[in-house]
């Protein structure tokens, strides 16, 4: 019973922020919705069983990449868009025809996909995910995982000699 | 489940203890003592040189296949080892232009090294795409490191920006070829191809994509067009580590990929690689002889030479693949000579126009007679390494019928001549500006004599050589 109302209210607070992502005026509160849809994606990883995609789908697209997008909206420092009214009306077209293409290329692929299921209580437990990611990382690709600190390790090397005023 | 094998990566493993301790070193040392950094790494890349030959018996596949240990991977780690230990003893003569963080430069110069060792050896995309982001992650950060001058600072940005963009083609293209065979790894990836070497559209798609990635670091045409900017703007060490180190580096990935991986599909790409090839060896040897900067000019030289490996790559061969290493072997010590003499050329001048140049005969005669060598060597005149090299190459392509190949190459020789030879002329035969003899400090006048004897060696006992370069690419072709 619990799972059908948190996936509805997740799934209306998804599309209701996503709106807000096309609709706000300030590019800021386009942005700042767009970190609530993708959070709201997250839990819709979690009520999936998918708890390290969750757990990712937060680090990555909620933490880092959205920090980038609200570093570049405040570097531009963009005025709320009154610049391209005139380009308005065909870009909307060009959108919507696009939109609508996807949404048809989305239904053929649910319609086509091989046993999919529509009880997702039955479909969702895939025992331990992150154990499974952890094995894999830890065994077969124990040496990029590794080797993935030196690249790190330059990158912080880097943006400090670059960044830093003095270094001595 | 078993714990990773460490010994067969006895070389990396080194590097990153040296890396280490010099990190803590530059933490805790005081500023006086930070050049210092230069002779620690310097002895910490000597041991490279044993450790790289040594147990030849364990030689094959570790980790799961992400790490190989052939001779060809070996070869190259020496060969990364020799050129960054030239490469340092340049930035100490350019040290004097650093204003800040100089420890660090030298810490980047090691890990960009690391990275190509763990190049040298990947047998995995996910490791080529990791050592390459290493090398390219260190050199964006060296290319910048004069922050005051504006050249520098916009080389770094362009090649950041074009860097970033051939790293994404190279990952879309490792992730078409995924999506159709269903693994990164190259010996499966091999093996998937031969079923279907005619290469369906999907994963020639990705095949492109990386061709087009790796032609990005080798600075072949179409995709050279960073290179001559930032080879102006960085640092002029850092210049030297990219002409010689970077592309060597994308010419191992090459080897490995079109001779190994794509080997079956050879049917596919030789006439693309081909074409590739003869433009971008017009194209570099073209242009250059309009440049007026020396550094542009070993730019636009070193888009030709890229060119001129490729001929060695195109021709899908044993003998194509070992020129390929001859060729880079005399190239690295060719080109960092005359970077050498670039240097001291700056230091004592301040300029890096052709014009500073002018009577240097008189002025410094080493450096004037190295750079002699070193340009003759790059033109192609026998008895000196770039000769052999060149011969080498295009009796590859001749064997496998690339006729106009070959005589485009041959043609090419010529165009270089013309404005390499020109430089001679400013040097030994136009008036000096101002007479006033140039100092040469002993570890240039002695890294020039390593040098030169190394390009005379390769030229004229080309026996050893020969044989070393055929027993590293050997293993490709088993």
């Amino acid at each position: 019973m619990l799972t059908p109302i948190t996936f509805y209210a997740v799934t209306t607070l998804m599309i209701a922020s996503a709106l807000g992502v096309i609709l706000a005026r300030q590019p800021i509160y386009a942005v700042l919705s767009l970190v609530v849809t993708l959070g709201a994606m997250a839990a819709l990883f979690v009520l999936l069983g998918a708890f390290f995609v969750a757990a990712i789908q937060v680090l990555v697209y909620a933490g880092a990449i959205m920090v980038l997008f609200l570093f570049v909206v405040m570097l531009l420092d963009l005025s709320p868009e009154v610049a391209h009214r005139a380009r308005r009306q065909t870009l909307r077209g060009v959108g919507g025809a696009l939109g609508l293409l996807f949404l048809v290329k989305l239904w053929h692929a649910l319609r086509s996909l091989p046993g999919a299921t529509t009880d997702l209580a039955a479909a969702a437990p895939l025992d331990g995910t992150t154990r499974a990611i952890g094995l894999r990382l830890f065994t077969t690709h124990g040496l990029p995982f590794e080797l993935a600190s030196v690249l790190v390790l330059v990158g912080v090397i880097g943006a400090i000699v670059l960044a830093k005023r003095t270094l001595d | 489940m078993s714990a990773l094998p460490w010994s067969p990566m006895a070389v990396e493993l080194w590097l990153a203890a040296v890396i280490a301790i010099l990190i803590w070193y530059d933490l805790t040392a005081a500023a006086d003592d930070k050049p210092k950094i230069a002779i620690l790494a310097i002895a910490g890349l000597l041991p490279v040189f044993p450790l790289a030959f040594a147990h030849p018996e364990r030689s094959g596949a570790f980790c799961s296949g992400m790490y190989l240990l052939d001779p060809l991977a070996r070869g190259f780690k020496a060969f990364f080892a020799l050129t960054a230990i030239l490469v340092i003893a340049m930035t100490r003569e350019f040290a004097r232009h650093i204003t800040r963080g100089i420890g660090e430069l030298y810490l980047l110069i090691l890990t960009a090294t690391f990275g190509m060792m763990m190049l040298a050896s990947a047998g995995d995309f996910l490791m080529l795409f990791i050592a390459l982001e290493i090398i390219t992650l260190s050199f964006y950060v060296m290319t910048t490191y004069l922050r005051t001058d504006e050249k520098s600072v916009e080389a770094g940005m362009k090649y950041l920006i074009l860097g970033a963009l051939s790293t994404g083609f190279l990952l879309y293209g490792i992730s078409f070829l995924y999506g159709y065979t269903g693994s990164t790894n190259f010996a499966a990836l091999r093996e998937a191809i031969a079923r279907s070497p005619t290469l369906p559209p999907w994963p020639l798609l990705g095949f492109l994509l990386i061709v087009a990635g790796i032609g990005f670091k080798v600075a072949a045409v179409p995709f050279h067009w960073w290179a001559p900017d930032v080879y102006e703007g960085a640092p002029t060490p850092v210049t030297a580590f990219l002409s010689v180190g970077s592309k060597a580096a994308g010419f191992v990935v090459l080897l490995r990929l079109l001779h190994g991986v794509f080997e079956p599909a050879s049917g596919v790409w030789m006439g693309l690689l081909v074409w590739i090839a003869g433009v971008t060896i017009l194209y570099g040897n073209l242009v250059a002889m309009a440049q007026m900067n020396m550094k542009r000019l070993l730019a636009y030289s070193s888009i030709g030479h890229a060119g001129y490996l490729l001929i060695g790559i195109a021709a899908a061969s044993g003998l194509g693949a070992a020129a390929v290493t001859y060729y880079l072997g005399g190239y690295l010590f060719t080109n960092l000579a005359a970077f050498l003499v670039v240097i001291a050329v700056f230091n004592a001048t301040g300029s890096d126009d052709l014009t500073a140049y002018a009577g240097l005969s008189k002025r410094a005669p080493v450096l004037a007679a190295a750079m002699f060598v070193a340009l003759l060597s790059l033109a192609g005149v026998p008895p000196l390494a770039g000769f052999v090299g060149k011969f080498l190459l295009l009796m590859a392509a001749v064997h496998r019928g690339l006729l106009w190949l070959a005589a485009i190459g041959a043609a090419a020789v010529v165009i270089s001549l013309y404005y390499y030879l020109l430089i001679v002329k400013r040097m030994f035969v136009d008036p000096p500006a101002d007479p006033t003899p140039i100092p040469v400090s002993r570890p240039v006048r002695w890294g020039l004599y390593g040098c030169m004897a190394g390009i005379l060696a390769m030229g004229i006992w080309q026996q050893p050589f020969l044989a070393l370069a055929v027993a590293s690419v050997r293993s490709l072709f088993s």
